[in-house]
């Protein structure tokens, strides 16, 4: 393997900056799907009659799902689903080993079936952690605004760890 | 030489029939026919794109070749199957199923039929069009043929499914 | 490919093959695609426990290829009326499966131009293992 990577000043200029948006679209099936992969069972997630009688536009996404965004081939990462957009960072990095890191959401609305979404996202940090193995933590910032109001829905911070 | 096993064919089984279950609301939306479409590998735009539709001159983004619509999942349900292998099976002394094949016809040309797009809400309705008794490498098996019409929400029958099952 | 008309169409036409080779994943993908969630596609122990030497390839999925090879054939102008097929024999995932249509017939009814075609999935090896049937439109040239 060539030398150790490092975190450089250009790669901590590309943070903050934010990518073009992509369309994040909430749908009963989708809402349905999400709700059933955790083992929900509750009606507001699944029977749209119900979670109008409780005051919701539809039924309500689970915490944490904010929509599916827009796939075509080509434009999204096969694996991951990930919308590979203009603008944003650019980065090289070396290693292949790939972990989920954690997530943090913020919500300052409900997100409901039959939203459309427009999320933008930049870098907003790097940390290198040195040992045996170099492990690269990666923190993307996601905004969310729904598409009809343009008000602000929910924040979303997601690190990766690279290895 | 083996004598051949007793007929798992049922009174109450042949008394189904014909008979048409209860239907079935399946929704067809733009994520589930871009899901479907992506693991297929299908490249044309329309199973993705709705700008790509219209410009064809679709309501909508289209559903792909097989692809019905996704039922409405309720937690807690009979957990059935849906599409091909969904329907009612009866209790007969085989415990594997498998999907023997399955035929769909479309009735895209308006006025009494239609495309399939994003945005429709189709009906399902099935019924037992036969049971068969056969022995094969399998083994024992009984073969079950059902039809399942498809209809949306402006009445039009859009497509029919005609499927075999095979229990073993 | 451009479009195909009725009249450049013979019996006894191959038409262009699809070749498909399902990685692991896209089995999970289909799953999702599908709505059918049965262990055999993606549990190896699973599929193991109920008699099958390994993960198999979903008998609808290859039904959709078939889909695809013909929407891909018949074009903007063409339409599919009919499609199935029998899943006679299983594919494994990592393995070529090759999809393929022969124009059976030809005929117009109706002011609509048909062709009836054998459709099949087969094995490197040539075996056939999802034999089936299918019916299209196409455009005349006029």
């Amino acid at each position: 393997m060539a030398e150790p990577f490092q975190i450089t000043d250009e790669m901590r200029a590309q943070f903050g900056i934010d990518g073009d948006p992509w369309t994040y679209e909430v749908t009963t099936t989708s809402v349905r799907m999400y709700a059933r992969g955790i083992g929900s069972e509750d009606p507001i997630h699944y029977d749209v009659d119900f979670a109008k009688s409780q005051g919701f536009r539809s039924i309500v996404a689970p915490l944490g799902y904010l929509g599916t965004p827009v796939y075509a081939p080509g434009s999204n990462d096969p694996t991951f689903g990930f919308p590979r957009r203009a603008g944003g960072p650019r980065l090289n990095i070396p290693f292949l080993g790939l972990l989920d890191g954690g997530t943090e959401t913020e919500y300052f609305d409900v997100i409901c079936a039959g939203d459309v979404l427009e999320e933008t996202s930049h870098l907003a940090d790097l940390k290198l952690k040195e040992g045996p193995r170099q492990m690269l933590f990666m923190t993307n910032e996601s905004v969310y605004k729904n598409k009809a109001t343009g008000k602000v829905v929910a924040k979303q911070r997601l690190t990766s760890i690279h290895m | 030489m083996t004598q051949a096993p007793d007929s798992v064919i049922t009174d109450e089984m042949r008394a189904a029939i014909g008979v048409e279950g209860p239907p079935a609301v399946m929704e067809v939306e733009k994520t589930n026919c871009r899901m479907y479409a992506r693991s297929v590998g299908h490249t044309d735009p329309i199973f993705y794109d709705e700008a790509a539709a219209k410009a064809r001159g679709y309501r909508g983004i289209v559903a792909p070749p097989g692809f019905l619509g996704t039922p409405i999942f309720r937690p807690g349900g009979s957990g059935a199957v849906p599409g091909e292998l969904g329907g009612r099976t009866f209790s007969v002394p085989y415990k594997r199923i498998l999907n023997g094949g399955t035929d769909y016809e479309y009735f895209p040309d308006p006025p009494d039929g239609d495309a399939i797009c994003a945005g429709d809400t189709i009906t399902a309705r099935s019924k037992i069009s036969g049971f068969e008794e056969a022995t094969g490498s399998l083994g024992p098996m009984l073969i079950t043929t059902r039809e399942t019409t498809y209809t949306n929400q402006h009445g039009k029958v859009v497509a029919k499914m005609y499927g075999t099952l095979i229990q073993y | 490919m451009g479009q195909v008309y009725f009249e450049d169409v013979n019996e006894g036409d191959e038409i262009p093959q699809l070749k498909k080779n399902c990685s692991t994943q896209q089995l999970v993908l289909w799953a999702a695609g599908s709505g059918d969630f049965y262990q055999i596609h993606y549990d190896k122990d699973f599929a193991q426990s109920t008699g099958l030497k390994g993960l198999i390839v979903h008998g609808a999925l290859k039904n959709a290829f078939l889909g695809q090879l013909l929407h891909d054939w018949v074009g903007e102008q063409g339409q599919i009326r009919r499609f199935g097929c029998s899943y006679r024999g299983m594919d494994e995932p990592k393995q070529d499966i090759l999809c393929r249509g022969v124009v059976k017939k030809k005929y117009s009814d109706g002011g609509k131009h048909y062709v009836e075609l054998d459709v099949w999935t087969e094995k490197p090896d040539g075996k056939k293992t999802s034999p089936g049937t299918a019916i299209v439109t196409l455009p005349g040239k006029n």
